[in-house]
C-alpha cells in the first residue's frame, strides 16, 4: 500500500455560497484521511446529478463548507488502497456514487442495505465521523476517497462516460425496480414518470427486467425517444386529459423519476395502480414542495406511497452486469470540466436542457 | 319454521340535515326492493362507528337522502331470503359492516378485494345502489336492513351479539391491514398502534391475539396506559411527553397502524422513522373530505419506508376476525346503550367527543321496535 502516491491536497471546482451555485471556482483543499478500508482514486470523469444542483442551491439545506465540491457519479482509477482493502488493487477502474462510507456494523449494513445506514456519509456535503468530522468533497475534482463497500468495479464493456451516471442515477432507479417487481418482471406493468436523467435509465432497466413499460411525461416531445429507450407505451399527461380511464387497475408499480411536483396529479396515478400496490418517488423535489392528495384517493385502492434511497452494492453489481450484457447506456453529453464547463452544465441542467445526463470529462487537463 | 313478518316499511332513527345530526328522529321509510340474492335482517344490535358521526355531521359530503339512517356494525336475525340465496337461511344470526354491495364481477371482487371494487362499492348507508335502481342505502340504527347476502357474515354461535357488532366495521378495518401487511401469524413481529380509541382498542387485542412479539400503543399522553396494557399492549409510548422516543425505537417496527382520528397537521414523520426497512405505516383513518393530505418523499427516504392506506376489509377477513374473537374468547370493550331517540342522541354526542371506552353498541332493538 502506498499512500505516498496520494497528494495531501486535492483540487476541484467548488462553490462558496448558494448565490454562486452555478459558478464553481477552481479550489484546492485538504483531503480526508485514508482509513484502512478506503480506496483512493484519480478521477477520470463525473456525471452531473440533479442532487448537485439542489445541494448547491441549498434547496435541501445549507451546504457545509465554503468551497463545496459536489459530484457523485465518479469514475476513476485506483491509485492507493488502505491496508484492509481486499477487493481492489492499484490500476482498477472503479466508480463511486452518492455515499462514501457507513458504520459497517448495524443490521442494515450487514444485510445489503448499507445505503440505509443511519450513519451513512454522503460523498459530498457529508460529515465523516471516521475521519474526524471531515466535510466530504465530491467528484468535480482530481481525486476521490471512499470506503470499499461504496466503490464499484466497472465492467470493461462500459466506457467511463457511460458508467458514470449509473453510479447514482442508474442505481437509484434500479434498486426500487428490482425490490418491487423483481429481477424477472414478466407479466408486470410498470409506469415511469419523468423522462430525464433518472427516467431515461429507468425505462431501459424496467424493459430489461421483462416488464411492460409505460412512460409518462407532460408533453409528447420525448415520445419517440422514450419508445426507443424501452417504453412500450407513452402517455402525455398534459395532452391526454382522459388517460386514467384507459388505465384502471393496470400498474403493478409506478416509479416517479421527476424532479419536481409540477403537473403530477398523484390521485390520477394511484387510481391506475392495481389494488394495494406502490407508488415510489425517487424524484426528490425541494423540501418545501409536497404532493397534495385526498386521503380518499389512497383509500379507494389501498395504495402505498414510498421512497427509496440509492441502492446496495449488491444491486450496483447486478446493475452493472445487466448494463454490460444488454447494452444499457445513459444518453450522455460530455463537457470538459472547467469553470466555464461547470457553469454551462449546471445552468442548462437546472433548466432541463440536457438529453439526458451531463458527464464532465478531460480531468487530466483541468487538474494538471 | 316460525316466519317473522317482513314489514313493508322499515323504521329507523334518521337525521334530515347536518344541523340536526345529534338528535335523529324515528321515521319510517320504504326499504330497498328484495333481489334474488338479498336477505332481510331484523336488527338486534348495532355498534356505533366514528364514520356514523362523520357522515351524519356532513363531514364526508352531503346527505343523499333527507331521512338518513346511519349505523354499520349491525347484528340481526335473517327473516327473509331471496330466491337465489345460499349463504344464509331464515333464523341465522348475521352481521353487516360498512359495505352493502359491489359489482361482483371485476378482478378485485373476484379476488377477495371486494372492498376495493373497481366500480366503487356501495356503502351500507348514504350510497346509491346501482343494482337497486340507485336506492340510497339506509343503515342499522333501524328495525331492519336488507342487502346482498354476500355482505352479511355469519356470527359464530359462541360470540355474544353485542361483542360481535364492533367487529363488523371497526374490527375488520384494523384486522385487514394487520394481516395484509404483517401476516396472519405475527410471531417475531413488532406492531405499533397509534390512537387508542374505537379502532385502536381492537387493534391491540388483535395484534396480541395473532401472536405479535411486542405490541406498542402510541398515545399523546399516558392517560390510557392501564387500558392499553389490559387490551394487549406491552408498552405505551406517550409521544408528547417523551421527546426521545424516536431515537429509542429506530428500526423496531414491522407495522405501525394509524387508528387515530387524524386531525389537521398530524405529523407522521416520527412513525416513518422507526419502521424497519421492510416496515409499513398503514393508515385507516379517514378525515373530513375537504382535508388534503400533504405527502413528501423525504421522511421515507431514510429507510425506504411506505405509507399505505387500507379501507375496511374483505368478507373473507370479516369471517376471520369473527372467528378469532370467538376462538380466543376475546371481547371488544363496549358500552351498551338501549336504542331509542335519546339513546341514539347520547351515543352520537359522546362519540363525537371521544367519550367512550371504547365502542358503543346500541342494544335492545327487539324490545324497542316491537
Amino acid at each position: 500500500m502506498t499512500v505516498e502516491a496520494v497528494p495531501e491536497t486535492f483540487k476541484g471546482f467548488g462553490v462558496d455560497v448558494p448565490e454562486n451555485w452555478n459558478k464553481p471556482k477552481l479550489v484546492e483543499y485538504q483531503r480526508k484521511k485514508i482509513n484502512p478500508k478506503d480506496v483512493v482514486i484519480k478521477n477520470i470523469c463525473c456525471g452531473l446529478c440533479g442532487s448537485d444542483i439542489l445541494t448547491l442551491k441549498s434547496s435541501w439545506g445549507e451546504f457545509g463548507r465554503n468551497d463545496q465540491v459536489v459530484g457523485h457519479e465518479i469514475i476513476g482509477h485506483v491509485i492507493a488502497v488502505g491496508e484492509e482493502v481486499t477487493e481492489y488493487k492499484i490500476g482498477d477502474r472503479v466508480g463511486i456514487g452518492a455515499y462514501s462510507s457507513s458504520c459497517s456494523d448495524c443490521s442494515r449494513c450487514k444485510s445489503d442495505n448499507e445505503q440505509y445506514c443511519t450513519q451513512g456519509v454522503g460523498t459530498y456535503n457529508g460529515v465523516d465521523p471516521k475521519a474526524d468530522g471531515y466535510k466530504t468533497q465530491g467528484g468535480y475534482s482530481s481525486h476521490s476517497i471512499a470506503h470499499e463497500q461504496f466503490v464499484f468495479p466497472i465492467p470493461e464493456a462500459l466506457s467511463s462516460s457511460d458508467a458514470a451516471p449509473l453510479m447514482c442515477a442508474g442505481l437509484t432507479v434500479f434498486s426500487p425496480l428490482v425490490r418491487n417487481i423483481g429481477y424477472n418482471a414478466e407479466g408486470k406493468t410498470v409506469g415511469i414518470i419523468g423522462i430525464g436523467g433518472l427516467g431515461h435509465l429507468a425505462l431501459q432497466y424496467a424493459n430489461a427486467l421483462g416488464a411492460k413499460v409505460v412512460a409518462f411525461s407532460r408533453s409528447s416531445s420525448k415520445k419517440e425517444q422514450a419508445l426507443k429507450l424501452g417504453a412500450h407505451e407513452f402517455i402525455a399527461t398534459g395532452e391526454d386529459k382522459d388517460w386514467t380511464s384507459k388505465y384502471a387497475d393496470t400498474f403493478d408499480f409506478i416509479l416517479n423519476c421527476a424532479s419536481g411536483i409540477d403537473g403530477i396529479n398523484l390521485s390520477d396515478y394511484l387510481s391506475t395502480l392495481k389494488v394495494q400496490q406502490k407508488f415510489v418517488s425517487v424524484g426528490l423535489p425541494p423540501v418545501k414542495d409536497t404532493f397534495e392528495i385526498s386521503p380518499f384517493s389512497f383509500l379507494h385502492h389501498g395504495s402505498a406511497f414510498g421512497s427509496s434511497l440509492l441502492g446496495s452494492k449488491k444491486e450496483a453489481l447486478e446493475m452493472l452486469k445487466i448494463s454490460a450484457e444488454k447494452g444499457i447506456k445513459p444518453l450522455v453529453e460530455e463537457i470538459p470540466i472547467s469553470e466555464a464547463g461547470c457553469n454551462e452544465a449546471l445552468t442548462r441542467c437546472d433548466k432541463g436542457d440536457v438529453r439526458y445526463r451531463f458527464v464532465f470529462t478531460d480531468f487530466d487537463k483541468a487538474f494538471a | 319454521m316460525s316466519a317473522t313478518k317482513v314489514p313493508e316499511q322499515f323504521s329507523g332513527f334518521a337525521a334530515d340535515s347536518p344541523e340536526t345530526w345529534d338528535h335523529p328522529k324515528l321515521v319510517k321509510y320504504a326499504p330497498k326492493k328484495l333481489l334474488p340474492v338479498d336477505i332481510t335482517i331484523q336488527i338486534q344490535a348495532c355498534g356505533v362507528c366514528g364514520s356514523d358521526c362523520h357522515t351524519i355531521k356532513g363531514n364526508w359530503g352531503p346527505y343523499n337522502r333527507p331521512d338518513l339512517v346511519v349505523g354499520h356494525e349491525i347484528i340481526g336475525k335473517v327473516i327473509e331470503v331471496g330466491s337465489q340465496v345460499t349463504k344464509h337461511k331464515v333464523g341465522d344470526i348475521v352481521g353487516v359492516g360498512a359495505q352493502a354491495n359491489s359489482c361482483g364481477e371485476c378482478s378485485r371482487c373476484k379476488s377477495n378485494n371486494e372492498q376495493y371494487c373497481q366500480k366503487g362499492g356501495v356503502f351500507t348507508y348514504n350510497a346509491p345502489d346501482p343494482k337497486a335502481d340507485n336506492y340510497i342505502t339506509q343503515g342499522g340504527y333501524a328495525s331492519h336492513v336488507r342487502l346482498n347476502q354476500h355482505f352479511a357474515a355469519a356470527i359464530p354461535k359462541n360470540l355474544d351479539i353485542h361483542d360481535a357488532a364492533p367487529l363488523l366495521c371497526g374490527g375488520l378495518t384494523v384486522y385487514s391491514p394487520i394481516v395484509r401487511n404483517a401476516g396472519h401469524d405475527l410471531t417475531g413481529k413488532t406492531i405499533g398502534i397509534v390512537g387508542i380509541g374505537g379502532l385502536g382498542a381492537m387493534a391491540l387485542q388483535i395484534s396480541k391475539a395473532l401472536g405479535a412479539k411486542k405490541v406498542y400503543a402510541f398515545s399523546r399522553t399516558n392517560s390510557k396506559e392501564k387500558d392499553a396494557k389490559a387490551l394487549g399492549a406491552d408498552e405505551l409510548i406517550a409521544t408528547k411527553d417523551n421527546a426521545n422516543w424516536v431515537a429509542e425505537h429506530l428500526d423496531e417496527f414491522d407495522l405501525i397502524l394509524n387508528c387515530a382520528n387524524s386531525g389537521k397537521g398530524a405529523n407522521l414523520d416520527p412513525y416513518l422513522q422507526v419502521l424497519k426497512l421492510t416496515g409499513v405505516f398503514a393508515n385507516v383513518s379517514a378525515p373530513p373530505a375537504d382535508e388534503k393530505l400533504e405527502i413528501t418523499p423525504f421522511p421515507m427516504i431514510l429507510n425506504g419506508s411506505t405509507i399505505k392506506s387500507s379501507a375496511i376489509g374483505s368478507m373473507k377477513e370479516a369471517d376471520e376476525v369473527l372467528k378469532l374473537y370467538a376462538d380466543k374468547g376475546l371481547k371488544p370493550w363496549i358500552e351498551k346503550v338501549a336504542v331509542s331517540e335519546d339513546g341514539v342522541s347520547e351515543v352520537l354526542s359522546r362519540i363525537d367527543k371521544g367519550d367512550v371506552k371504547y365502542r358503543f353498541v346500541l342494544s335492545d332493538f327487539e324490545k324497542f321496535f316491537n
